[in-house]
């Protein structure tokens, strides 16, 4: 099951391209479409994932022997929804930052990403492994809905707002306000995932990737 | 096999409780500071539904726990005083069934009229009830109104699409009135 060819490096940066979560796994959309439209949500919804993510992955691996296949999911979910709840709890004391994305932590409890990563690829990889592809994964995952963030927010208020001080102005009046909303997320992601596929196709088509 | 079911409930159980004591070691390293930051967020909104009154609030914790007994749902009570130190209000902060529960304060005057309604927070649907909730135009119905008690779709109009949540908006503000009237007879 252990690929001895794996090196650490390469569990860490294919999070990036090659099984960048949002971009090519297409997992974890709901919340990432959702929270993009502020730049600070991207960044502390980004964390709360990589947290989550390498602690629930590294646990997993790490009592991959004791968990019997037949009640591996639940178990999974558990692991998963203590370490949510541990973010829950820690955000509630920034009262600022909790207000905007309370409703979408509990939800990282059913982000696929992190089921997908415990169920396929933590459970049978090594801890050291593990933890890599969670870093890996979360910050992949924090690099799109940052660039979709920075994109939706500029472009569709016309500054980025970070804790209060406006950090970038354009100074436009007529901004496309459809950024911000729904329509403008989905925009955002295909055309990101357009720029991904076509950046890959202009690369040799690499032999298939880790999970 | 009744060894493979036990050996199975067994691992689950284990884990399970790993957890459970790792979540109660979070929970008792922050709870002090949530409980802090709830206190803030109820003094914020007594402070907004005392503002037509431009009065401070102060809580009073002796009276919210004399209160408590018979006004279970109640969570704290503030005393509004004006410029002069003089008491003209109360805000009650409660607890009221809407869909889900609504933390709710109500600015409650002298005289015994609603000076303001402001959540503290909300399970309510998001998009119907949580619109309700926050909707100036259906809170604003209850400006002035007292102190007898109200009656939706007589007194004020409930919430289009947000019924349930239109009445424990409602029941809040019955309570507060009821509480008001309750401390009118003690004093």
């Amino acid at each position: 099951m252990e690929d001895k060819e794996r090196t650490l490096w390469g569990e860490f940066k294919k999070g990036f391209i090659t099984t960048n979560p949002l971009l090519v796994l297409m997992v974890g959309l709901c919340s990432s479409l959702a929270i993009s439209t502020r730049v600070e949500n991207c960044i502390f919804m980004g964390l709360a994932v990589i947290f989550v993510l390498t602690c629930s992955n590294v646990i997993i691996s790490l009592i991959r022997n004791f968990i019997p296949d037949q009640v591996r999911i639940p178990i999974y979910i558990v692991v998963i929804a203590s370490f949510v709840t541990i973010v829950d709890l820690t955000l509630k004391t920034m009262p600022a930052v909790y207000e905007r994305l309370g409703v979408w932590i509990p939800l990282i409890v059913v982000n696929c990403i992190i089921l997908a990563r415990a169920e396929g690829y933590a459970s049978s990889a090594k801890v050291s492994h593990a933890f890599m592809d969670g870093l890996g994964i979360g910050l992949g995952y924090t690099t799109v809905v940052l660039i979709m963030g920075v994109f939706r927010e500029l472009f569709g208020t016309g500054k980025i707002v970070f804790s209060d001080t406006t950090v970038i102005d354009l100074h436009i009046k007529a901004v496309p306000v459809i950024l911000i909303m729904f329509p403008g997320a989905f925009i955002t992601y295909a055309m990101l995932s357009a720029l991904l596929q076509w950046y890959q196709s202009r690369k040799k088509p690499e032999a298939g990737e880790g999970s | 096999m009744i060894r493979h079911i036990l050996n199975l409930g067994l691992r689950l159980f284990l884990v399970c409780l790993v957890a459970a004591a790792g979540l109660g070691l979070t929970y008792g390293l922050v709870k002090d500071r949530i409980a802090e930051q709830e206190r803030r967020r109820r003094a914020r909104a007594a402070e907004t539904v005392l503002a037509s009154l431009e009065a401070t609030p102060q809580e009073n914790e002796e009276l919210t726990a004399q209160l408590q007994a018979e006004f279970p749902d109640l969570l704290s009570v503030f005393e509004g005083f004006d410029a002069s130190g003089a008491r003209v209000g109360y805000a009650f902060v409660l607890k009221s069934k809407g869909y889900n529960f609504i933390t709710m304060a109500v600015g409650v005057s002298a005289e015994g009229k609603v000076t303001g309604i402001k959540a503290v927070s909300n399970e309510e649907t998001p998009g119907l009830g949580a619109v309700a909730v926050e909707n100036k135009q259906f809170l604003q119905q209850y400006q002035g109104k007292g102190p007898q008690r109200l009656t939706l779709e007589v007194d004020v109009d409930a919430y289009t699409g947000a019924t349930y949540t239109s009445k424990g908006i409602n029941n809040g503000v019955n309570m507060a009135l009821d509480i008001w009237e309750k401390m009118g007879e003690r004093t």
